[in-house]
């Protein structure tokens, strides 16, 4: 079934959902000045390694990205979809711990954090427990429903802006040694590798992707240059989620609501949730595959409680942070070696295929 | 598809259940325990913050209007304490004024404005006023005058009810941005209560890196408004030969630098509508007598924001292009004290009113 529709809007909500919360932080604590630069190089490895990716994929017809790991051997298998697995349960366990954080910080203070964090579990296993078609539909749904109302907020940050903080504007190139700038290519690489877990189920043209690849542009840019544009890199780099910052100070006497934040911040988590069962799926897929005893499902609720357990191993936003660090390593290994390993062996098999001819 | 099959039955319990975890009942205070002050007030008295509020208690089915203070270590702690000694929690989520006293914004307001921005309950769009008397004599007054120092004081400075282009209006956002900022400092409206009017406006504080340093008058703030692009229509100036209505108000500037020394053009273009005149003035005078005036005060202000070495204009920000951000830090300090400044006031007269001038 072609239904790039669907795709298209899953991977955009994904990567808006992960974009305003900490990559702006990361950003404006990397570099002083020019950050356009670091944006856009990351922006530019993004999409090439979201082309690679999708036209290795595309040598596979049909096949997600477990059915061609095993194909190619047990080698394949143990060095890239062993950190796959590992990398999607602990960007599963960072997501849900440190979203959980941001919505008592932000809105929800008096509430313990263990209600909040076994909301958003329930709500995304339940998502994930009926498969992948399920997480694509849901995608659907949540972007009628919330696009419409983060746009109109988004377009509201622009309030306050003054175009002249965008000065000084070249980039100066410390941001390669700052360990916050590949901590911030957690957007660039945490959300498209479910392109290749949909395939039995939907198919799509890679033009979309791309397309809305570079629909993604503005929003990777202004949810760091709005925060600057209104503060200033010297106050913006002092705020810990600086575009809720933003999001709290825009002042609407038309509207009957004082604060805008909280509809931007519930169509986000709403994203967020969405994103977090879609890894789950992927993380069941993974285990069904290897251990096909036990029911996906009961996999799915081992896998849920266990995360919602370990949550309370990370006591406070330090630990958070350490282990993001730590997963940084295993994200670019991923990141990098699986878009490339597919796109080699799909060439091989087509030139293998050549060859009997 | 059969309805009621196990499955069905089993998701569809656990999605009740989860509608009990929504309630947040384990702390959950109900509206009418909560006591939502609309404005605060801080004083600072020897290393400790006077927080004042005043709340609206209910007593025996009338409600009265009661002043309540506390003073401690921090504002946090103090709010806390009233909040314990009141038969309600005290919210601040609906704090829409932040009134200082004179004293604390001279002895810096970094800590209190930097708690506000941290603690994410005061919304960093709540106004922030200084009051150039005693705290708890302005809020018994206006409490007096006003009945409930609340969303009527708030009023004051609200734009679509008693906001006048004369006042400045200042948001708790922009106070912090000023503590931080290489180029931007801010005018605080300087307020204090009236015989005759609950509340006067007696001019702007100009606050520098978070410390008051000096004021303006009104009519200068009326520049600064000017100045930032604030829309000043519906103004009165009052002049020697003519009282004239601004109804219009645009301005450019550009920036540049002459042997290292920044050089500011800035090019103001008013509509004015005439109210009244003295004698018999030509138009041309009285555009004469307008630009006159204007740039005089603009000057003046100019040499004394200069002085304090606080840049309440954001004149930095014109030449962000030129500096580096090295060069940008010392701003203020070296830069912005050699300013030279060439400031044209363009009049247009847009209509005379029912009589003719010639």
């Amino acid at each position: 079934m072609v239904r790039s529709l669907h795709v298209v809007i899953l991977y955009l909500l994904t990567h808006l959902g992960l974009i305003f919360f900490m990559f702006p932080s990361n950003i404006i604590a990397s570099t002083q000045q020019g950050h356009w630069l670091p944006i856009l190089i990351g922006i530019f490895v993004h999409v090439l390694f979201l082309h690679i990716y999708m036209k290795g994929l595309n040598y596979f017809p049909g096949e997600n990205l477990i059915s061609i790991f095993s194909g190619i051997g047990k080698g394949a298998v143990i060095l890239l979809l062993v950190p796959v697995l590992l990398y999607f349960f602990i960007i599963t366990l960072i997501t849900v711990r440190a979203y959980s954080e941001i919505i008592t910080l932000v809105f929800l203070s008096f509430t313990p954090l263990w209600a909040v964090t076994l909301l958003l579990l329930i709500v995304s296993t339940y998502v994930a427990k009926n498969g992948m078609e399920t997480v694509l539909r849901t995608g659907l749904m949540l972007a009628i429903i919330f696009l419409p109302l983060f746009l109109f907020v988004f377009i509201l940050s622009f309030q306050n802006v003054d175009w002249r903080y965008f000065n000084p504007v070249t980039p100066d190139l410390n941001f390669l040694t700052s360990r916050s700038y590949y901590e911030s290519f957690f957007v660039f690489s945490g959300g498209f590798l479910f392109l290749g877990f949909v395939q039995p189920y939907f198919s799509y043209e890679r033009k979309y992707i791309i397309f809305s690849a570079l629909l993604l542009i503005p929003f990777f840019i202004f949810s760091v240059y709005i925060p600057i544009l209104t503060l200033g890199q010297a106050t913006a780099s002092v705020t810990f989620l600086p575009f809720v910052v933003i999001a709290d100070s825009i002042n609407v006497s038309w509207l009957m609501f004082d604060r805008v934040t909280l509809f931007f911040l519930l169509s986000l988590i709403s994203f967020m949730i969405l994103y977090i069962s879609l890894v789950m799926c992927k993380t069941i897929l993974i285990i069904n595959r290897y251990v096909p005893s036990i029911k996906p499902v009961h996999l799915l609720y081992i896998l849920s409680s266990l995360l919602f357990f370990l949550c309370f191993l990370i006591p406070d936003w330090k630990d958070v942070e350490k282990l993001f660090w730590w997963n940084t390593l295993l994200r670019f290994y991923v990141f990098i070696a699986v878009p490339l390993s597919i796109y080699f062996w799909g060439v091989r098999k087509r030139k293998g295929k050549h060859e009997t001819i | 598809m059969k309805l009621f099959n196990k499955n069905v039955i089993y998701t569809f319990a656990i999605l009740l259940i989860t509608i009990l975890p929504l309630t947040g009942c384990w702390d959950n205070k109900d509206i009418n325990h909560r006591l939502l002050p609309v404005v605060l007030g801080v004083s600072k008295i020897e290393n400790e913050y006077e927080v004042i509020i005043n709340l609206p208690v209910s007593n025996a089915g009338k409600i009265e209007s009661r002043i309540v203070s506390f003073k401690d270590k921090t504002i946090a702690k103090a709010i806390d304490t009233i909040s314990r000694n009141l038969e309600s929690r005290v919210d601040l989520l609906h704090v829409k004024l932040i009134i200082i006293e004179r004293g604390a914004a001279e002895d810096g307001v970094k800590d209190i404005i930097g708690g506000f921005m941290r603690s994410r309950e005061v919304s960093p769009k709540a106004l922030v006023a200084i009051s150039d008397e005693d705290i708890n004599v302005l809020f018994s007054k206006l409490k007096d005058t006003i009945g409930l120092v609340g969303s009527t004081t708030v009023d004051f400075f609200e734009k679509n009810a008693g906001w006048d282009p004369d006042i400045a209006l200042t948001r708790v956002w922009e106070v912090y941005r000023g503590i931080h900022s290489y180029t931007y400092d801010v005018a605080i409206p300087l307020i204090r209560s009236g015989d005759e009017f609950p509340m006067e406006q007696i001019g702007s504080a100009i606050v520098k890196n978070g410390k008051m340093v000096d004021q303006i008058s009104p009519d200068e703030t009326l520049l600064y408004n000017i100045f930032k692009g604030e829309s000043s229509s519906g103004e009165i100036e009052v002049m020697e030969k003519a009282t004239v209505r601004i109804v219009n108000n645009s301005i450019h500037h550009k920036g540049s630098f002459h042997n290292n020394q920044p050089f500011l053009k800035s090019k103001i273009k008013l509509k004015v509508v005439i109210l009244e005149t003295r004698g018999e003035p030509s138009l041309n005078e009285i555009k004469k007598e307008l630009n006159q005036a204007l740039s005089e005060r603009f000057n003046i202000m100019i040499l004394k924001t200069k002085e304090n070495k606080a840049d309440i204009f954001g004149i930095g920000q014109f030449f962000r292009r030129e500096l580096t951000r090295k060069e940008l830090k010392n701003w203020r300090t070296k830069y912005y004290t050699n300013l030279k400044m060439d400031i044209q006031f363009n009049v247009d007269i847009q209509n005379q009113g029912y009589l003719i001038t010639s």
